[in-house]
């Protein structure tokens, strides 16, 4: 295995990469006097693959929530539960499933050779039958019901059904009652087999480590497998809803709000630099120093969890603007009209330099943290970026890019999704 | 390295000198009684986050942080036993990647100094708006909390059992007492918190000791302090068991269930009492966890927590409200289970792992809240100290700390679903 180092002087930190024989990618950053490791073995499979490529190209749909419904079963193996393999060593043991992907973790300050090795296995070799797949519909069926009592989600959520109606990005990353209901063994197996492919995962592992024996292990520790992943689907033209508009009741004491404007792209994933311009776009207009966050908060309109960010992933991009508000509708208008006016006179230099010189801060601090540095570097291989492109690409951004992102925003788009407490 | 020095009466600088971290982290944490100036405490810590007399509004105040390659800080209210804790917390990146040469910590801590100790007053008021921008922000937050249904079935758990004592009482008072807090009482709030406030600075990153002792003994020089005494009421039994309910429009239910643990004061038994309720509902490995959740098929989530400094255990938990009876039978007998040993070796040695790997610390933020939680010690610990006393607990103790657990009061957060609603 060829070894890639990546050095970044500033920062002082130092990334290891290798690409195995499977196909697998290896990000390795050992962090001195650290206490513990953060380990992410990551699949490039989430919520959006809803339609897997057959060997003739085209695309065949399969249920919601399959990738969260692995994750779970992934988790128990023929003798024991992962969380009971990670008992033994103390690590701490997880799992998530986004839109994108699908990961298992742990962290540990003891042990890491024993840790890795139940990792790379469990995930390595599925183990479930038809009764202990009909129990976790039982188990994912409550956890999507108490989703839907959190205004946060259903805001959320709600606002994707209308930004992006024919999109798998609007559906609970767990599914549905109804699609998991039509998830068995066999699917599982199916699809197991289909994405869990070496050359389509990374494992990452930031912290205390000895990195040559970390290469050692996982090199001979990786099942390799012949047949080629498939493509993800990738529709530039998926259709927009002509809705503008929705709400919910839940037994909530407050309204919430989320605003949306989708992002129209022709190619699946924006750059690095683009998506961090728009982070800097949206502290400009819309941080706790702006003069527009003072006016709203003065006027009583928001309060502090008030705030901006771009929501992008393969496939799909929006801002969204979000926050509690008494009167929702008022306050989308004037972040519309706030766009406009924005667009008309650009962002000034001085606003720009304040912004990006707190993202640059918020960039380096992230470098501490094991968990966030793991996925960092994680979703840096699956974008096609290299170690360090993160920070890099921050401080390539200059003010002309900023006002290119402000002016492609398309205000007319803009969608509302509403939650009002019940009656 | 860990050095403790005493800055003023009733004033404790915590500092962890260490160069690890691309962060510098700070806490002041102010104890006062729990008592009927609570609302005017809370309103008082928010207002000096807010602006003070070099940066006299909320923009002018963020806007400098984020000059301080955005440098954040918070202020919240809480509980630690019967006191009320105001905090002003805040992190910053370390000098060293500075881009100008400039000591950003040096400035960041004059900053909070000029938080606390001037704020921004003109004859003895905040100023009318700026209090009724705090107030309505403050009820906000008491309203968020409501809405997480979780956090609130937990309280009422709380406020029941706690009904005699102040620990029964919300951190920020009631959105009524909140509502008619008066000018004079908040600046009564700030002559009164500045003098008499038991406090303590905890600080962790690469600066000197002597360099945050003398800013804040520089502040505290002109001030006349009588610390207050704080103590916390410990009982050893409730008063009488019942059960309280509540029903709203939801998909989910959540029962949360509240005992006394026996402890007369926060260091009675208290490496047992840790490591019993770890062994109880802990993790993964803890006897709600696999028989509650995965055995029984019972609950999304099950587990138990302990209130070190009020002697109190709570069990929370997320079920089908119908499943209530079977739950807390589950509970109940889990816990008789422990009472009478009925638990291995493995366990105990999963669970002090588990405890062990919990302090472990990854990040200048969490030495700091690890520092920042002893406040009210009049000695500090170190983690390697805690550690050392989980693993001399033994099982006898284990079953003995079980046997002392009287339960208190149950709550249940009933869930009407919305669609039997509408029917």
């Amino acid at each position: 295995m060829k070894i890639n180092e990546f050095r970044d002087e500033t920062l002082g930190e130092v990334v290891y990469t290798a690409k195995h024989s499977s196909g697998l990618e290896i990000r390795l950053m050992p962090k001195e006097n650290y206490d513990s490791v953060f380990a992410l073995f990551s699949v490039n499979y989430g919520s959006i693959d809803t339609h897997v490529q057959q060997k003739n190209g085209s695309f065949k749909a399969i249920p919601e929530g399959t990738a969260h419904f692995l994750e779970h079963k992934l988790f128990e193996s023929e003798e024991l539960d992962a969380f009971e393999l990670f008992q033994r060593t103390g690590a701490y043991a997880n799992a998530f499933t986004s839109f994108d992907r699908t990961a298992y973790l742990f962290k540990g300050s003891e042990r890491t050779e024993e840790s890795l090795g139940y990792l790379l296995d469990f995930v390595q070799k599925p183990y479930f039958t038809a009764e202990t797949v009909q129990k976790e519909q039982g188990i994912i069926g409550q956890e999507i019901r108490m989703y839907k009592d959190l205004p946060d989600w259903e805001v959320f959520f709600n606002l994707l059904s209308i930004l992006y109606p024919k999109h798998p990005v609007s559906i609970d990353i767990a599914g549905t009652q109804e699609s998991i209901a039509k998830i068995d063994d066999k699917l599982l197996y199916k699809l197991y087999e289909t994405f869990y492919n070496p050359s389509n995962m990374c494992i990452t592992l930031v912290g205390k480590m000895d990195k040559d024996a970390v290469f050692k292990q996982i090199d001979k520790s990786i099942i390799r497998k012949k047949q080629p992943v498939p493509e993800r689907k990738f529709d530039p033209k998926t259709p927009k809803s002509k809705q503008k508009y929705i709400e919910e009741r839940l037994a909530v004491g407050r309204k919430q709000f989320c605003l949306g404007i989708r992002e129209e792209i022709d190619k699946p994933e924006l750059s690095l630099e683009d998506e961090y311009a728009s982070g800097i776009l949206l502290d400009i207009l819309f941080g706790k120093d702006s003069d527009f966050f003072r006016k709203i908060v003065d006027e009583g309109l928001t309060t502090m969890e008030f705030s901006g960010s771009l929501f992008n992933g393969y496939g799909y991009s929006a801002y969204l603007i979000s926050g509690p508000s008494e009167d929702p509708e008022k306050l989308a208008d004037l972040i519309k009209k706030e766009i406009a006016k924005a667009q008309k006179t650009g962002v000034s230099k001085e606003e720009f330099e304040r912004a990006k010189r707190k993202y640059y801060g918020y960039a380096v601090r992230g470098y501490d943290d094991i968990n966030g540095m793991a996925n960092t570097l994680t979703a840096l291989y699956y974008s096609g970026y290299k170690p360090f492109d993160d920070i890099n690409a921050i401080k390539k951004i200059t003010l002309a890019r900023v006002n290119k992102r402000l002016k492609s925003i398309n205000v007319k788009d803009a969608a509302l999704s509403v939650i009002l407490p019940a009656e | 390295m860990l050095k403790t020095v005493d800055i003023a009466p009733g004033v404790r600088l915590v500092c962890v000198k260490t160069d690890k971290y691309k962060t510098f982290d700070i806490n002041v944490s102010m104890a006062l009684p729990l008592d009927e100036n609570a609302s005017a405490n809370a309103l008082l810590v928010k207002l000096l986050r807010r602006s003070c007399k070099a940066y006299p509004d909320l923009t002018a105040m963020n806007r400098r942080l984020s000059e301080l390659y955005g440098a954040s800080v918070g202020a919240s209210v809480s509980k630690m036993g019967d006191a009320q804790i105001l905090t002003i917390s805040g992190d910053c990146l370390d000098d060293k990647f500075a881009l100008d040469g400039e000591s950003i910590i040096s400035d960041f801590i004059s900053l909070i100094c000029e938080m606390i100790f001037n704020p921004n007053i003109k004859s003895n008021s905040f100023g009318t708006d700026n209090l009724a921008g705090e107030k309505r922000l403050l009820v906000q937050d008491v309203l968020e909390e409501l809405d997480d249904k979780r956090t609130y079935a937990f309280n009422k758990c709380i406020e029941h059992m706690c009904e005699n004592e102040p620990y029964g009482k919300m951190s920020t008072g009631t959105i009524e007492e909140i509502e008619s807090t008066k000018m004079n009482a908040v600046y009564a709030a700030w002559k009164n918190l500045i003098s008499t406030a038991r406090i303590q600075i905890t600080a962790v990153g690469n600066v000197t000791p002597k360099k945050i002792e003398t800013a804040f003994k520089a502040k505290f020089k002109k001030i006349d302090r009588q610390p207050c005494e704080i103590e916390t009421i410990f009982l050893k039994k409730p008063q009488r068991f019942a059960r309280h309910e509540e029903r709203i429009t939801a998909n989910q239910g959540k029962l949360v269930i509240g005992y006394r643990t026996g402890m007369e004061n926060k260091f009675d038994g208290l490496y047992p009492e840790v490591v019993m309720i770890n062994i109880f509902g802990g993790g993964t490995y803890s006897k709600l966890f696999t028989n509650i959740r995965e055995k029984m098929s019972l609950a999304y989530y099950c587990s138990a927590m302990l209130i070190v400094n009020k002697g109190i255990a709570v069990v929370q938990s997320g079920i089908d409200t119908d499943k209530e009876k079977a739950v807390s039978a589950g509970v109940i007998n889990q816990l008789n289970e422990i009472r009478n040993g009925k638990f291995d070796d493995e366990l105990i040695a999963s669970a002090k792992k588990s405890i062990r790997e919990g302090l472990t610390f990854n990040s200048s933020d969490a030495i700091c809240r690890y520092y920042t939680n002893q406040m009210l010690n009049e000695n500090i610990e170190k983690p390697e100290d805690f550690i050392k006393g989980i693993d001399s607990v033994t099982k006898e103790q284990i079953c003995e700390a079980a046997k002392k657990m009287v339960l208190d009061k149950i709550f249940m957060l009933s869930a009407d679903s919305g669609e039997e609603a509408a029917q």
